[in-house]
């Protein structure tokens, strides 16, 4: 089984008077254990096509499917779930919840199971402990109790990794996670984002830097929404 | 199934705490409406208070009984409706039993004309115990001269503007003229021993006090009008009466009842329409402070869209981002009622202790101090009201949040 499937998807969004055609009728699969970078010149519609694949947006035609699931007919509660149990993400501006310490935005999507049905609720306590490991599974440990504001740009990065994994997710989903760090910095999170990738998680990335392109196991080239060139490369 | 969610408590409140000046705002404007609704509430319920007991100190007392058919024929023939000296010891007795009770003490009423020579005024009289009437109206205040003693067989005391549209002195003598009981005209004369004020002026331009034993003299007759009990304690009435209702049945007596509360229609009257007006005044100040609320929170939303948008994506449900600015509504509800009310306590209780002197109110003669009650049932309902609104005002905005797209949401960081 795929773990995401996208068949003839296509996106639009209007403007105005003007229609942008931000995804062309887009097919594509993704297996476990990719390591998979979406490139493309800025507008040509890797944010558009990962904020579909993530459940956050909705496409005008096609079909998309995670981990087996067809995200058309759900509803917002459904999709939310969708996100919760099996998809992480790391954004650019890193997005962490100002008023928590790091240990906290860790484990706040934990928490969000914690409403009776959710498959993998945990109590306060379990939760707390996972949020732990996470966080010293990035090499965070000793800043579990740190505010965002009191940590560097590559830290925050570091800590939203951590929280995009303690809910161990089919999949997670990168938008440009490197952006706003320095080279140094952001060569260290891609050695932990690939790291982590070989123990088993599944990553998509949308990026401009090319070190990026030499971790990954398949490249697809996007340009005008559509899928210019898609290589799979012998894995790093 | 319901289990709590620590976090969405935990997020809410540190949110408030986060933009303390907008949240000092949001708390002052629920603490103004709280503080203003306790205020005038209070207000209100010692304005209710003073002229309920004025009243009842005055003229009613808290229960009177009269001969049965009084009420409805009485003012007809006054005279077929008297209570009769048997009747009126065995009243007392009952009545004597009763721990709630203060006093009981007889009234004769009587119209009639006084005149000084050279003109007469209608008169509204009252032949009264003077010793029991003196512990029963302390609401009435003396103006002139002396108090009415017993001794005092022609003695009258007579309303302040009755006593000035006599253009008379203490001491002097005048002559009163009433019908008797069996339709005769009688006179007899009556000498002002004082002037007094009632605390309301139609009262006053009326009202003449004798003796009973005078007044019956004057109509013949050994009956009385009416009994007025006194009680203990106001809140009492309604049990004494029924008390009372049931004796009389045992001992067979045909008697009438009213309390001061069916006596008095202008309270009734003046209650219902300050009940009106603080309810127009609750309306207006809670719409200000929900609009000053919703503001407050609807810039919190604007202010926080990326951090919803972040959440959404972490896999919050629409209806866990409302919860969310609902919790910190319900925060911001709880303390700012909270200081409200203990404000507004603290107000009140200065207000009264300073004593300031109100104006006095239509109708009466008498000028009061300022007093706030602080009412425990106004001062829970107006805090709960400062939750509820606060919540309510926050229903719109948290919405709004809720409803945000998750991808335009991320981007406006
Ligand atoms: N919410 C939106 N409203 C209108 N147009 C949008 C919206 N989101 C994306 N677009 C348009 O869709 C196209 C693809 O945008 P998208 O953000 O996916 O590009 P991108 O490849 O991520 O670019 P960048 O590298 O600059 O991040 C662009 O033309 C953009 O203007
Ligand atoms: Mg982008």
């Amino acid at each position: 089984m795929k773990l995401v499937n996208l068949a003839k998807v296509s996106r639009y969004f209007t403007l105005g008077q003007n229609r942008v055609c931000a995804l062309k009728q887009i097919d594509l699969q993704v297996n476990k254990g990719e390591f998979l970078v979406l490139k493309g010149a800025s507008g040509s519609g890797k944010s558009t096509l990962l904020n579909l694949i993530g459940a956050m947006d909705e496409v005008d035609e096609g079909e998309i499917a995670i981990a087996g699931k067809a995200l058309g007919p759900m509803s917002d509660r459904q999709k939310s779930h969708v996100r919760r149990d099996h998809i992480g993400f790391i954004f650019q501006s890193f997005n962490l919840l100002p008023v928590l310490t790091a240990l906290e935005n860790v484990q706040y999507p934990l928490s969000l199971r914690t409403g009776g049905k959710a498959a993998g609720a945990s109590s306060h306590k379990e939760n707390k402990a996972k949020a732990l490991a996470a966080l010293e599974r990035v090499g965070l440990a000793d800043f579990v109790n740190h505010k965002p504001n009191q940590l560097s740009g590559g830290q925050m990065q570091r800590v939203a990794i951590a929280r995009a994994l303690v809910t161990e997710p089919d999949i997670i989903l990168a938008d440009e996670p490197t952006a706003n760090l320095d080279s140094e910095n952001a060569q260290s999170i891609m050695a932990l984002m690939k790291q982590l990738n070989r123990q088993g998680i599944t990553f998509i990335f949308a990026t401009h830097h090319d070190y990026v392109l030499e971790q990954a196991s398949r490249v697809i080239e996007l340009r005008d929404g559509c899928i210019l060139q898609d290589k799979q490369r012998v894995a790093a | 199934m319901l289990s709590i969610n620590f976090f969405r408590y935990k997020i809410a409140l540190l949110n408030v705490l986060r933009n303390r000046r907008r949240s000092l705002i949001t708390l002052l404007s629920i603490q103004i409406g709280v503080v203003s609704l306790i205020l005038f509430g209070g207000f209100v319920a010692s304005m209710y208070e003073g002229m309920r007991e004025n009243m009842i100190r005055s003229q009613l007392g808290h229960l009177q009984i009269y001969q049965a058919g009084f009420n409805q024929y009485g003012h007809i023939e006054p005279e077929q409706y008297l209570l009769t000296q048997e009747q009126v010891q065995q009243v007392s007795n009952l009545v004597s039993g009763l721990a709630e009770v203060e006093l009981l003490t007889p009234r004769l009423d009587f119209s009639g004309l006084i005149t000084n020579g050279n003109q007469s005024v209608a008169v509204v009289g009252n032949g009264i115990d003077p010793d029991k009437e003196a512990l029963l109206s302390s609401a009435i205040t003396l103006i002139e001269g002396e108090d009415l003693f017993p001794e005092d067989q022609a003695g009258a005391l007579v309303g302040q503007g009755l006593y000035n549209a006599l253009n008379a002195n203490i001491g002097d003598y005048l002559t009163l003229l009433a019908s008797t009981a069996d339709g005769a005209v009688n006179a007899v004369d009556v000498q002002i021993v004082g002037a007094i004020n009632t605390g309301t002026r139609e009262v006053d331009n009326r009202l003449l006090r004798i003796n009973l034993s005078h007044a019956q003299d004057l109509q013949f007759t050994q009956g009385v009008s009416r009994l007025v009990v006194l009680l203990k304690d106001t809140a009492q009435t309604q049990i004494v009466m029924d008390k009372l209702s049931q004796l009389f049945e045992q001992e067979g007596l045909t008697l009438e009842m009213r309390s001061w509360s069916q006596l008095a229609d202008y309270y009734h009257e003046v209650v219902n329409l300050f009940d009106g007006v603080f309810g127009f005044l609750k309306i207006i100040v809670l719409f200000i402070a929900a609009l000053s609320i919703a503001n407050t929170m609807m810039m919190a939303v604007m202010e926080r869209t990326p951090e919803i948008g972040s959440i959404r994506a972490l896999g919050a449900t629409r209806h866990e981002v409302m919860m969310l600015f609902l919790t910190e509504a319900s925060y911001l509800g709880l303390f700012g009622s909270t200081l409200g009310v203990l404000l507004g306590i603290f107000m009140a209780n200065s207000i009264t202790l300073a004593e300031f002197i109100m104006p006095t109110p239509p109708g009466s003669s008498q000028s009061y101090p300022i007093r706030i009650f602080v009412e425990w049932t106004v001062v829970w309902q107006t805090a709960l009201t400062g939750v509820l609104v606060a919540v309510l005002a926050s229903i719109y905005p948290a919405f709004k949040a809720s409803r945000l797209l998750i991808n335009q949401a991320m981007r406006s960081a």
